[in-house]
């Protein structure tokens, strides 16, 4: 059976289901942000595999767009870790509890 | 040839994947860091056979390279070693464990019904001539707003990781 | 593929370009020659230079009618886009007067850059048809409040709350990418109409309704709509005053307008139906569900506020329902024209009141250096103007006449009625809607009352106002006031604008 849109497709949900169960499950910020880039990870493999099939390259470009923005998105999150850090000594969720949810 | 390259990278991919997310041997963030940069590498593989070749580049250069060094970066600045002990909460990790998989499965339903196969032949060659072309015509403006995010990004980067004033 | 003119380019994209530059002028003013004035200078220098900024970019505005679409949809600009973006313009333009006064940071400079580059992001995001545009903007826009969220480096909730509203921020990215990256794999096309026309006659493909229901719950994060406000109230309580203010008002007119343009131009044709018994997939009854628990938790949870912030958060949650109730009015395309005027006279005037609101406690905060709701009392004999001015917002909110806030209820539920061809199968929600408008009266009068009616305990002092605080928090419930009397100041100039943008 050779290889369609399909597959890239499946592998992609399957990636974007692992980096959601990584963000509701872990409670390290640090594997939450990781959860979080394999989410836009999935994205951009679906573009791409879109992109191949669909004879347009704006999918490409997309994705061009999308790691760059990953890029900011990860430094400025590591960022506000590193605030917090400063102030709590932790990197987890739970001890983020002075505001209640 | 490229359809055993398809399954070797799709498989380094998810396992990698599962390996960051749960991985039942370790608990350091580091090796989660070490298996994204693994899944990274696997998704450039799966650019490649999609023909998208300055796209790999990029995502090694920049995901492999750039953001995962930043995020090695800060876990050694941050030295997190006494974390790793905490306990998995069982409830989540089997609630959330049972959505996603739901939510999995609710997602492949739809796409084993929908009608992508009529979508033909890969055609589109990622040549990096054409992306330049689209880039700065059609994407023009969308790639200087890009240039005002990282501004922010740098600005506020700089000033969230400098200390506060006593 | 289409040649571009950078001038023409520059031309159409000026206000935003504007703003940019202010951004940057604020950032140089600051750093390089106040960097050793009293903090008051640079509070004001640094304000001044924003609010030039912003007064420059809405004269332009006024004065250069535009209306094209130019690089494929990337760039949309038509009377319409151009109302909403001078209302984001005038939010920020509050927001800019509310931090005049702040002590929750030195860093003028980053603020003020911050602020303005966030506008930014708002503004390019209403205007635009292209899903690759819509995603930076809304990125940018979503770094920038991230940021300053966390802006206050004294409040230890302020870096917390920061986190937190960037951990469900990103979430709400990445399920908005996934959806947008789903709608490209279908159309084949980035932009908008396109889209929809590629996929027009298929009906709700299950992929399509995956990549709604993934649109509709990223945005749905944005606009803090249950069961996705979570980090709603703690964003506004940990982030300075102002900061929240903007995250209140800017953010959400442009969510929401952005919302509803992905909605009625990309997803048209899949409408569906939210009438009673009548239900059929689609946006509406996705929408109608959100709206139905959002009006409910929020107005019910706002019960329980002891801190004003908080209250003001799960109020907004109830106005997210409401707005949201105004979204399903565009499903029809019938009253289209009307139902959107009404969706962004509501927005406008829920954007003013909320910036007022804030402004109010930020001025409390000042002086009392807490938002609880002990705070308010005695408010009308410490400074009757301002307690007059909260009257107005709060009861604006709740929608009491002549308020702008009755006016905005009372156009969208009316558009949601008319909405409906099967004559008023949509009456249900409208019913739930006012009745719980009815019960956040209540906690809207529990403020009220401590202001005006609890007897203040000795010893607290008239508060002193500023003139920045009395031009901003004075002018805006003015606003708020004439707004309510005569609507048509907003809502005909709105619905001639509709007409010739042609939607």
């Amino acid at each position: 059976m050779s290889v369609g849109l399909t597959h890239y497709l499946v592998v992609s949900l399957l990636l974007f289901c692992l980096g959601l169960f990584g963000v509701l499950v872990r409670r390290n910020l640090l594997v939450m942000f990781m959860s979080l880039e394999l989410m836009l990870n999935a994205a951009n493999l679906a573009l791409v595999a879109f992109a191949r099939y669909h004879h347009n390259l704006s999918g490409q470009i997309m994705v061009f767009f999308i790691i760059t923005v990953a890029a900011a998105e990860v430094a400025v999150g590591l960022a506000l870790i590193v605030a917090l850090y400063r102030q709590r000594r932790t990197a987890h969720v739970e001890d983020l509890a002075s505001l209640r949810l | 040839m490229e359809t055993l390259c398809f399954y070797l990278f799709a498989a380094l991919a998810v396992v990698c994947g599962f390996l960051v997310v749960a991985n039942p041997f370790s608990r350091n963030p580091v090796a989660s860091a070490m298996f994204l940069v693994l899944t990274i590498a696997a998704l450039a593989g799966l650019f490649v056979l999609l023909h998208a070749f300055f796209l790999a580049a990029v995502q090694i250069l920049v995901y492999a390279g750039a953001v995962m060094v930043l995020f090695l970066f800060v876990i050694m600045l941050l030295d997190l070693k006494e974390e790793e002990r905490r306990s998995w909460r069982k409830f989540g990790l089997v609630g959330g464990g049972v959505a996603v998989a739901l939510i999995a499965l609710l997602m492949y339903a739809a796409l084993r019904q929908s009608p992508l196969g009529a979508a033909g032949e890969p055609r589109v060659e990622g040549s990096t001539a054409a992306l330049g072309e689209l880039l700065f015509r059609q994407y023009l403006l969308p790639f200087e707003l890009v240039g005002v995010l990282l501004l922010v990004g740098m600005v506020g980067v700089i000033w969230l990781s400098k200390r506060a004033v006593p | 593929m289409s040649t571009v003119d950078y001038l023409e380019l520059l031309k159409l994209a000026a206000p935003e370009t504007i703003v940019v530059a202010a951004a940057v002028a604020v950032l140089f003013v600051d750093l390089v020659i106040m960097r050793d004035e009293p903090m008051r200078h640079r509070l004001l220098i640094g304000g001044a230079v924003t609010g030039l900024g912003c007064l420059v970019a809405l004269l332009w505005l006024a004065k250069v009618p535009v209306h094209a679409a130019v690089l494929g949809g990337v760039l949309v600009v038509d009377p319409l886009t151009q109302w909403v973006k001078g209302i984001v313009l005038v939010l920020t333009l509050c927001t800019a007067a509310l931090s005049l006064h702040a002590k929750f940071t030195e860093h003028v400079g980053e603020y003020f850059t911050l602020v303005l580059l966030a506008t930014c992001g708002m503004m390019f995001l209403v205007s635009s048809d292209d899903l690759l545009t819509i995603f930076v903007s809304l990125e940018l826009t979503s770094l920038c409040l991230y940021i300053l969220t966390a802006f206050s480096k004294r409040d230890r909730s302020s870096a917390e709350a920061g986190l937190k509203y960037f951990l469900f921020g990103g979430m709400a990215a990445a399920f908005t990418l996934y959806g947008l990256s789903l709608v490209y794999g279908l159309a084949g096309t980035t932009n908008l109409r396109a889209a929809a026309a590629a996929l027009a006659g298929q009906g709700l493909t299950p992929l399509l309704a995956v990549a709604l229901i993934m649109v509709v719950i990223g945005f749905g994060f944005k606009v803090a709509a249950v069961p996705f406000h979570l980090w709603a109230p703690d964003a506004y309580q940990g982030a300075p005053t102002p900061a929240a203010a903007l995250i209140a008002s800017g953010s959400k007119v442009a969510s929401f307008f952005v919302l509803a343009k992905v909605l009625m131009l990309g997803f048209a044709g899949v409408e569906g139906s939210g009438a009673w018994r009548q239900f059929s997939a689609g946006w509406a009854p996705l929408l109608a569900t959100l709206a139905v628990v959002s009006m409910l938790l929020g107005n019910l949870a706002a019960l329980a506020q002891r801190r004003v912030k908080r209250l003001l958060a799960y109020s907004a949650i109830a106005h997210a329902g409401y707005l949201l109730l105004g979204l399903l009015a565009l499903a029809n395309s019938d009253g289209r024209p009307e139902a959107l005027a009404a969706l962004v006279y509501y927005l406008a005037t829920y954007g003013l009141t909320t910036v007022g609101a804030f402004g109010v406690l930020g001025v409390l905060e000042r002086v009392n250096g807490s938002d609880r709701l002990e705070d308010f009392i005695g408010l009308s004999r410490r400074a009757p103007g301002l307690a007059l001015c909260l009257v107005v917002f709060l009861l604006s909110l709740a929608g009491i006449p002549p308020l702008a806030g009755f006016f905005g209820k009372f156009y969208v539920f009316t558009a949601v009625v008319g909405a409906e061809p099967a004559r008023l199968g949509l009456l249900w929600l409208v019913a739930l809607a006012i009745a719980l408008s009815a019960v956040s009266l209540y906690y809207y009068l529990q403020v009220l009352k401590r202001a005006y009616v609890v007897a203040p305990v000795a010893g607290a002092d008239r508060i002193v106002l500023t003139w920045e605080d009395r031009l901003a928090v004075g002018g805006l419930a003015l606003a708020v006031v004439l707004l309510g009397v005569f609507p048509s100041l907003l809502l005909s100039p709105l619905g001639a604008a509709i007409q010739v943008a042609g939607y």
